[in-house]
């Protein structure tokens, strides 16, 4: 009964039109777009791998046979574990949370620097150099980072012409212009949020802090980056995110050895085309991912709902 | 006090650093779209150009991809801006309850993986076909609506965060008055809230777009079979790069900079008559200054002529002279490749000294005969080389490639020690040979013989 009072006070509040079109926009955003795409991927991926005319017939049943295959492989392989994936994921998560690490030490003191030293024109200036770069795409992004990190690139042409190094070194090889990139890639989103919260500190409690004779690495340690935690996490959690789900910067700059979880999965798809084990790929991770963010709120003692303030 | 001054300039330090981070790599590219170099890099600097622009022009599978980017960008700031709003009214009105879960199901999709986002999409249209029995040829399989649904599943939450932010500063007590005033609940939506969410639903459809215009981990999985800016693109910087690369960014870079400087323009003109109109409100002003045309601003008639001057001297000094500097940095590099030549020519004469004195002594190894056969065998070229074949045609090059990599193996043929191939890796080092009169002399038979450093010498 109450439910039904729910939405003649909601058509009463909106008006008909209004009321059906929020009603009809939301649902179809909610269940076409987010949830039911999301379900049918994982029934996808655990069924087994047959081509779209025999859907929903007997040879389409049930079974874990993706999942396991990620684990340990092709039933012919002599390996007891699938190396090449295993070892796969564990490096692009690995590589992940260095980019994220990579990311808060870079945006941490520009954040502050923007929020409580830059005043007036300049700090409005600094936001929207910080802006520019993100205007351009993220497939010329990494290009630029091709560029510079080249065997004639500019870096390298510098280092042998001053004499550190007797011939260029490999930046793309070493993964160095990965890891250069990604945390490129994802600056801003690692700034806005961290520049948010410590924007709201008042600077009455810096000032205490100092006037007590407290060093600075205390004031930031003791003051500024319990204030700053919540923003801290939700710039980790985006670019920890984005950077394990990152395609187009491992395909540009990634090294010819070195494999991104997302390439594995983007093969399965177009190559393979083992659609059923690309999406239980995709599954495994999008839930380690969230899992390993959960974990790390835990860990950090942050709650989800300051969090996405 | 000096302990201050330090941690200043360390700070300071950091800062500038941090923004040679976030520039450098722009500016190096932008640089590169300008060179003639064929590989796209700053330095060795050749000549100023502007030719990468035309090969970008002639580049159809790019054309094509610029243009379902553009359809797949509107498309989805149609779908997208009107669901965002819709979240974001239903967010503001829904229960206390229900709304952290709302708003996290919403939120999740900017957290997704794009890969996820566009398989499930992929996945999920392809089923419902199934169901429908629909065609290969029906929507449930076409391209740019599946790119478009997928990209407006994680771009419409961007959409709703625009207009939670400006609902928050809406006062629901206009609503009410309208309401009261006898306006209609349609009415209220038109005449009070969307003009009081105008500038909230600019943003956002500028936003989705752009987001849109980017987007390559979703995009690469929906699009199926046609292709975008970014399909192409990545497809491109992974098989082998060129300049005209750098040349897109530059005008991609170029005509966001244009769309900021005009939304400045106008967002000025817009706070200066809501200021003048404030004036009247308070009585201090008689009237709203009539607006001048956006046309007729002097600010933009300023900034026109800029861009134009501007663009005009780079297309002026981009097209006029690059042949000739294109020449001139040529013969640097013959004259370079010469001097390399003259140092192998002693070595090898050098070289062969030694060898006579072998010869008589013992068989000689196989590479040197070889070489020998091979050294022969150039004479034959000659003619090849001789200038009236070169003068700057351009059919002509490709022809002169294939002997020239040649006579660049035969250089090091004389010297035993140089016969490791020097394969490079980049493909446009070959590029300097290709310039190849200044070699003529240097397969002329009598250079083989003591006269050359004389020879030379006198050049």
């Amino acid at each position: 009964m109450s439910f039904s009072n729910y939405w003649r006070a909601f058509f009463q509040k909106n008006g008909a039109a209004l009321a059906l079109f929020l009603i009809i926009a939301v649902g179809m955003w909610l269940f076409m777009m987010i949830i039911l795409p999301q379900l049918f991927m994982l029934d996808f991926s655990i069924r087994a791998n047959v081509p779209p005319p025999k859907f929903g017939t007997e040879e389409h049943y049930y079974t874990l046979e993706h999942y396991k295959y990620m684990i340990f492989g092709s039933a012919q392989s002599t390996d007891s574990f699938n190396i090449i994936d295993v070892t796969v994921f564990f490096r692009t998560i690995g590589a992940a949370i260095f980019v994220t690490l990579i990311d808060v030490a870079l945006c941490y003191p520009i954040a502050y620097y923007l929020a409580h030293v830059a005043t007036g024109g300049w700090s409005r200036l600094m936001v929207l150099s910080l802006i520019v770069p993100f205007w351009i795409n993220e497939i010329l992004r990494a290009f630029a980072f091709k560029i510079i990190f080249g065997s004639t690139g500019v870096i390298n042409n510098f280092l042998v012409s001053i004499g550190i190094l007797d011939q260029p070194y490999d930046f793309i090889r070493n993964d160095i212009a990965l890891w250069a990139g990604l945390s490129y890639a994802f600056i801003l989103l690692m700034i806005f949020p961290i520049f948010n919260a410590i924007e709201s500190l008042d600077k009455n409690q810096i000032e205490a802090a100092r006037d007590l004779g407290a060093p600075w690495w205390r004031i930031h340690w003791r003051i500024v980056v319990p204030h700053a935690k919540p923003g801290i996490s939700s710039g980790c959690t985006m670019v920890f995110m984005l950077t394990a789900g990152a395609l187009a910067a491992p395909q540009i700059l990634g090294g010819p050895s070195s494999l991104w979880f997302t390439q594995i999965i983007y093969q399965g798809f177009n190559q393979a085309g083992n659609w059923a084990r690309g999406s239980a790929y995709a599954i495994i991770l999008l839930v380690s991912c969230i899992v390993l963010v959960l974990v790390m709120m835990k860990i950090a003692k942050v709650k989800f709902g300051e969090m996405m303030k | 006090m000096i302990q201050g001054r330090i941690q200043n300039f360390l700070v300071i330090g950091f800062v500038a650093l941090f923004f040679v981070y976030l520039f450098g790599p722009l500016i190096v590219m932008g640089l590169t779209a300008f060179n003639t170099s064929g590989f796209p890099r700053v330095s060795p600097w050749e000549c100023f150009t502007v030719e990468w622009f035309d090969v970008l022009m002639e580049d159809t599978r790019l054309v094509t991809g610029v243009r379902n980017s553009l359809l797949i960008g509107i498309g989805v700031v149609i779908l997208a801006v009107p669901i965002g709003l819709a979240g974001a009214l239903m967010l503001m009105q829904i229960g206390p309850r229900l709304r952290p879960w709302l708003y996290t199901v919403t939120i999740a999709p900017i957290l997704v993986p794009g890969v996820v986002l566009g398989i499930s999409t992929l996945l999920f249209w392809d089923r419902i076909g199934l169901m429908f029995g629909a065609g290969e040829d029906t929507i449930f399989y076409d391209g740019i609506f599946l790119t478009i649904v997928g990209q407006a599943t994680f771009i419409s939450a961007y959409a709703m965060l625009i207009f939670i932010a400006r609902l928050q500063r809406f006062d629901p007590a206009l609503e009410e008055a309208a309401l009261d005033l006898g306006a209609s609940h349609t009415q209220t939506f038109r005449k009070i809230l969307l003009p009081f969410l105008r500038p909230a639903i600019g943003s956002a459809a500028v936003l989705a777009f752009l987001a849109s215009f980017e987007n390559y981990n979703t995009t690469i999985f929906t699009i199926v079979s046609s292709s975008t800016l970014t399909t192409v693109l990545a497809s491109k910087v992974r098989y082998g790069i060129d300049p005209s690369i750098s040349a897109l960014a530059v005008s991609i870079v170029f005509l966001t900079l244009v769309g900021a400087v005009l939304y400045e323009i106008s967002k000025r003109r817009e706070t200066r008559r809501a200021r003048a109109q404030m004036a009247v409100a308070r009585g201090e002003a008689t009237e709203v200054k009539k607006q001048r045309p956006f046309l007729t601003e002097p600010a933009f008639i300023l900034f026109v002529l800029i861009v134009v001057a501007g663009l005009g001297t780079v297309y002026f000094s981009g097209t006029v002279g690059v042949e000739e500097c294109k020449i001139i940095v040529k013969e640097q590099r013959q004259a370079e490749i010469k001097r390399k030549v003259e140092r192998r020519q002693q070595q090898q004469m050098f070289q062969s000294a030694v060898d006579a004195q072998s010869e008589s002594s013992s068989d000689q190894e196989e590479t040197q005969e070889d070489s020998k056969v091979t050294a022969k065998g150039t004479e034959g070229y000659q003619s090849v080389f001789s200038p009236g074949n070169l003068q700057g045609e351009v059919e002509t090059e490709a022809e002169e490639e294939e002997p020239v990599k040649g006579t660049e193996g035969y250089l090091n043929v004389f010297s035993p020690g140089n016969l490791v191939n020097p394969s490079s890796d980049e493909p446009d080092e070959e590029k300097p040979v290709k310039g190849t009169e200044g070699y003529q002399n240097v397969f002329a038979p009598e250079n083989l013989t003591d006269q050359v450093p004389a020879e030379n010498s006198g050049n």
